[in-house]
């Protein structure tokens, strides 16, 4: 650890301007993946942490079907909202199916969606090739013990996994991303929020250096469309997800009216499954359409020896949460 | 001299006296303790797993904001080799010259004002290495092998069995089994990270540090700074769980006193979690091989049980007896068991719960429940037609055995009843449902001791004695002895431990404590009784004067005429008398001196229920129930505790935890929480368990160790579980998804 410098601001504007003229400066918001990467790991070297936590962007409004999530809304308070279980039910089970309970009663929504990959060969700076914390340097984790690992939008440049539970729901309703930059604000859907590693792992989203994500838009599901979110983990609580899925299903005379799928450890991002939500929308709700729509939804993995066995699960996965949204066994 | 107290406290479930203490935060433990000019050190390991260290540039670490010293194998002063202790041969000690063997090897220490100066300046450290080939997977040709050299912790028993004809045996067998298994490294990982803080006044050295075995560091330590064991005091009245971890004096201890010497300046060195992982021991990973050989109802004609465990380069450690108990499991003419170790570059494997026969059981257990699907043989049927009613390697019978009721007791609380032999019969929803159990067959330790027992004018009484409790209980089992046989009140007594100054005791290791322990504080009240009694020899006011030990028996506060109880006095009214303060006796117990006449064990049977999802492959354990014949059990909530400890190490090792060494790099690629998975709450089930049998014959108290056969068993149930409810057979732990996909 190096020394830094801590600011606490009360001033959206101030913190925004702190930051963006500062390129060794990083925000500070409940500092569950901040303080393990700069106290604990040293992997993160920041000259300066500018605390947000006291900015204005707290707070859960609901209108026109859409719920606005200030980006300091901690994890339990967004679980915790009537409107979240009643209309976008899966959100809730992803927030509850991830971290702990004192985790979560510290991180924010905002952190939620900018948390760093769990990646262990990321975390350990001992270890000399990580394209993502190294540009250039290469991946060790392709050529070692690699488990927890993504196989969707991976490549021998980087399979370092997006973690988040809560992600894969809100991708699933495609959530928007409000963005303050100095000079101005702008919008960002969630599905284009990140960007695939290519070759240049370090690169994990549109953020320019310094812009501050305010607040969420998550549009609530239509009454009637049922969703769920299913978390496969070798340890029942209080661990990342193997392979897990959020989905919603509107059915109408078994006939699937309208789908959204989002899969949760196996991709390098929250992944949306586009290919397969197109092989169920107009499809009969029966267990050969998911077995099909899961097929498509992990095509062209990449995978290492520890990861192979994920595609299979992964699709397993995703028959067992469309079977559950669905009602439908067989 | 015997003991006819109101009311026994032995075996009863009193609380940890020391819980308050826990709970108020008053319980010190090693890293609490801090000095006004106290100094932090931090460990610089290596990133290569084996070379040389062709140069250090410490220039910037030693130049950074408060650094006070940092100390390399270029720097640092000579030291004397360590000692070889009763369980092993010392560690390699790291700064000895330039060589390194694993990864994580410590290559520096960094002495500073504060713990953020000295981690930030650990970082500046500089090494220059000159990398080799490392040999990092157990079945890799080129690591060398180390034959059956040590015994294992002593009383064990030496190792490799040979009875019978085995080859033939088997080639004439009706059936004929022969399977690999193996078990992942795991690592110990008490949730105390280990410490040491080291004091240096003049030419003594005080340590504060988490091991379970003082009077080994205290000699280890005076050794190997050459001074007189006098000299040297090492404390560790609290301990954050061990687990076999604080059984050697590991190089982080001697480096912390090292560093202190040369600032001279108290120093406080505290493991990082990573650290944990490669300075502490873990339990080796092992390949095994079993044969069985048996008849078509169910007899075994013949065992044969190899094993090889990974150890470290350089390591004088201990053979890993994996398949020592194998040959006093069962009843079979033909036995062969062999266990050898291979040389990696890895961290040190040691002692870990249980260890060698966990691992061991697991197989041997397996594969009896492989034999019993072949048979069509209920799986304790199977085992009750092998029971042996004597020790087979020795041919005596065992000083007591209620496997047996072990059985009979567990099965009857799991409900075994109900399982219907078929796989996958037994179906709930997406689940699939097993029902698997195991026998345990364990030799617990035990080890010389000694301990004092005084008893003064204001009533109450001490015990004192080098040992430690890890946490499980010992002050509270050993105040529990010390009142029942003196006759008092159970808060009469306060138990002293955890200080090397105090009379000689063995390690919190091989379940071998609460017996030893025990055989001493008896020894000690039985000279006290003898020293009282000498005091009252001419005292004609006292009822007791001219009386024996033999004579006497100990009760409510005192001393009575065995066949007379009416005639006695109280300890006050004697000490009152004569105007004595306190009156102290000195007591010790050496099993090795003169061991049983009849061989011991302890015995249980686990069983398990597992679910697995019939689609996802996902395991879960949904409850377990153990039977346990430990002979005499001293508390019975404590006892009750150590069991489901036990289990729920056992389900660690079963479902979760791996030790991943890179082969490539010998990187541990998951040495932290995040990434090295434990049981949570939620992977915890029900766990019942029941004590059986009865207090052993031959053993002080009737005692016959409990603080690890909770773990051994455990694999094998659950293994033999999803198998029931599968059909798949898992002989390689842990048991993952993958497998069951």
């Amino acid at each position: 650890m190096r020394p830094f410098e801590y600011v606490r601001t009360h001033d959206m504007a101030a913190a925004v301007a702190l930051v963006s003229a500062d390129p060794q400066a990083e925000y500070l918001a409940g500092g569950t993946t901040e303080l393990d990467l700069v106290l604990k790991d040293g992997v993160l070297e920041p000259g300066r942490l500018i605390d947000i936590t006291r900015l204005p962007l707290r707070g859960i409004t609901c209108a026109e079907d859409t719920l606005r999530v200030g980006a300091l809304v901690t994890m339990n308070e967004l679980a915790a909202d009537p409107t979240v279980s009643e209309r976008v039910p899966f959100v809730r089970e992803a927030l509850l199916a991830g971290a702990s309970p004192q985790l979560r009663n510290m991180a924010t929504i905002g952190g939620n969606l900018l948390q760093r990959t769990r990646c262990r060969y990321f975390r350990d700076a001992t270890v000399p090739a990580c394209n993502k914390r190294a540009p250039g340097s290469g991946c060790a984790a392709v050529r070692g013990p690699a488990r927890m690992h993504a196989i969707l939008g991976a490549s021998e440049h980087c399979i370092a996994l997006h973690a988040s539970d809560l992600c894969v729901a809100l991708v699933a309703l495609d959530t928007v991303v409000e963005i303050q930059g100095v000079d101005a604000s702008r919008s960002v859907p969630l599905t284009q929020f990140y960007v695939l590693p290519g070759d240049r792992p370090d690169i994990e989203n549109v953020l320019q250096h310094g812009e501050l994500i305010t607040r969420i838009r998550i549009p609530l599901l239509p009454v009637g469309m049922r969703s769920g979110y299913l978390k496969v983990r070798d340890r029942a609580s209080y661990e990342f997800a193997l392979t897990s899925a959020a989905a919603a299903l509107l059915i109408e005379d078994d006939t699937i009216v309208r789908a959204r799928l989002a899969l949760g450890g196996v991709g390098t991002v929250p992944w949306r499954a586009l290919e397969a939500e197109e092989i169920l929308h107009g499809a009969p709700a029966t267990r050969r359409t998911f077995r099909a729509a899961a097929e498509a939804a992990l095509r062209d993995p990449f995978t290492v020896a520890g990861t192979a066995f994920k595609i299979e699960l992964a699709q397993r996965t995703i028959v067992r949460i469309l079977q559950e949204a669905s009602g439908v066994q067989s | 001299m015997t003991t006819a107290t109101r009311e026994k406290v032995i075996g009863e479930p009193v609380d940890r006296v020391d819980g308050p203490a826990k709970v108020t935060g008053t319980a010190h433990y090693p890293s609490d303790f801090t000095f006004p000019d106290l100094t932090h050190a931090v460990l610089v390991q290596s990133t290569i797993a084996v070379g040389t260290i062709r140069g250090i540039d410490a220039a910037r670490a030693e130049a950074a904001p408060g650094v006070l010293a940092v100390l390399t194998h270029e720097n640092a002063p000579a030291l004397v080799e360590a000692p070889v202790t009763l369980v092993d041969g010392p560690p390699p000690f790291p700064f000895k010259d330039n060589r390194i063997v694993h990864r994580g090897q410590h290559v520096a220490v960094v002495v500073a004002r504060t713990h953020e100066q000295a981690t930030a300046a650990s970082r500046l450290v500089e090494i220059d290495y000159e990398e080799a080939a490392a040999v990092l997977r157990i079945d890799d040709p080129r690591a060398p092998v180390m034959p059956d050299r040590f015994a294992g912790l002593s009383g064990r028993g030496p190792g490799d069995v040979a009875r019978g004809d085995v080859a033939a045996a088997l080639a004439s067998a009706e059936v004929v089994y022969d399977e690999t298994f193996t078990t992942a490294p795991v690592t110990n990982n008490p949730m105390g990270l280990f410490a040491t803080v080291a004091r240096w006044e003049d030419d003594q050295l005080t340590v504060h540090d988490a091991n379970q075995w003082p009077t080994m560091v205290r000699k280890t330590l005076a050794t190997v700074f050459d001074l007189s064991e006098t000299d040297v005091r090492v404390l560790v009245p609290y301990l954050g769980g061990g687990f076999g971890n604080g059984l050697r004096a590991w190089p982080h201890v001697i480096l912390t006193a090292l560093a202190a010497r040369v600032v001279g300046r108290p120093v406080k060195l505290v493991l990082t979690r990573p650290q944990m992982f490669t300075s502490v021991g873990h339990r080796p990973e092992s390949l095994q091989r079993v044969r069985l050989g048996a008849s078509r109802d169910g007899r075994l004609v013949a065992v044969a049980h190899e094993s090889t465990s990974t150890i470290g380069s350089l390591d004088n450690g201990q053979i890993e007896p994996v398949t020592q108990v194998t040959g006093n499991a069962y009843s079979c003419p033909n036995v062969a068991t062999h266990d050898e170790r291979a040389r990696l570059n890895i961290p040190c494997p040691h002692s870990m719960r249980g260890p060698g026969t966990t691992q061991g059981n697991f197989a041997l257990e397996s594969a009896l429940d492989e034999v019993s699907y072949t048979l069509g043989i209920d799986p304790i049927e199977l085992r009750l037609r092998n029971y042996t009613e004597v020790h087979p390697v020795s041919g005596q019978s065992w000083s007591s055995k209620s496997l047996r009721q072990c059985y009979r007791a567990g099965a009857e609380r799991f409900g075994w009843e109900r399982r219907t032999p078929e796989i996958g019969s037994m179906r709930d929803g997406n689940w699939l449902v097993g029902y698997g159990m195991a026998g345990v067959t364990f030799t617990p330790g035990e080890a010389p001791c000694q301990a004092t027992v005084s008893i003064s004018r204001d009533g109450t009484a001490h015990m004192r004695s080098a040992a430690t409790d890890l946490g499980t209980g010992t002050y509270t089992i050993a105040t529990q002895v010390t009142a029942e046989l003196l006759g008092l009140d159970f808060d009469k007594v306060h138990v002293e431990i955890g200080d090397s100054d105090l009379p000689s005791a063995p390690y919190s290791g091989g379940s071998a404590l609460a017996v030893s322990l025990s055989g001493a504080i008896e020894d000690a009240i039985r000279n006290l009784v003898g020293a009282l009694l000498d005091v009252v020899a001419d005292d004609e006011s006292s009822p007791l004067r001219g009386r024996s030990p033999d004579e006497v028996t100990l009760g409510n506060g005192g001393i009575q005429v065995a066949d007379a109880p009416a005639i006695g006095e109280t300890y006050l009214d004697i000490l009152n008398r004569h105007g004595l303060p306190e009156i102290t006796a000195f007591g010790e117990r050496d099993p090795w001196a003169n061991p049983a006449s009849r061989p011991l064990g302890s015995f249980a049977a686990w069983f398990a229920e597992v679910r697995v999802d019939a689609d996802l492959g996902l395991p879960r354990v949904a409850r377990m129930v153990s039977a346990v014949d430990a002979g005499r059990v001293l508390n019975e909530k404590l006892a009750r505790s150590q069991m489901i400890g036990g289990a729920v190490m056992g389900i660690g090792m079963t479902m979760l935890e791996e030790t991943v060494f890179d082969p490539n790099t010998g990187r541990i690629a998951n040495a932290t929480f995040g990434d090295y998975l434990i049981p949570a709450n939620a992977d915890v089930p029900d766990i019942d368990v029941v004590f059986v049998g009865t207090p052993d014959e031959v053993r002080p108290i009737g005692i016959k160790g409990l603080g690890e056969i909770g773990v051994v068993g455990v694999s094998a149930a659950i293994a033999n579980a999803v198998y029931h409810a599968t059909g798949r057979r898992i002989r390689s732990l842990p048991i993952t998804i993958e497998q069951l996909l």
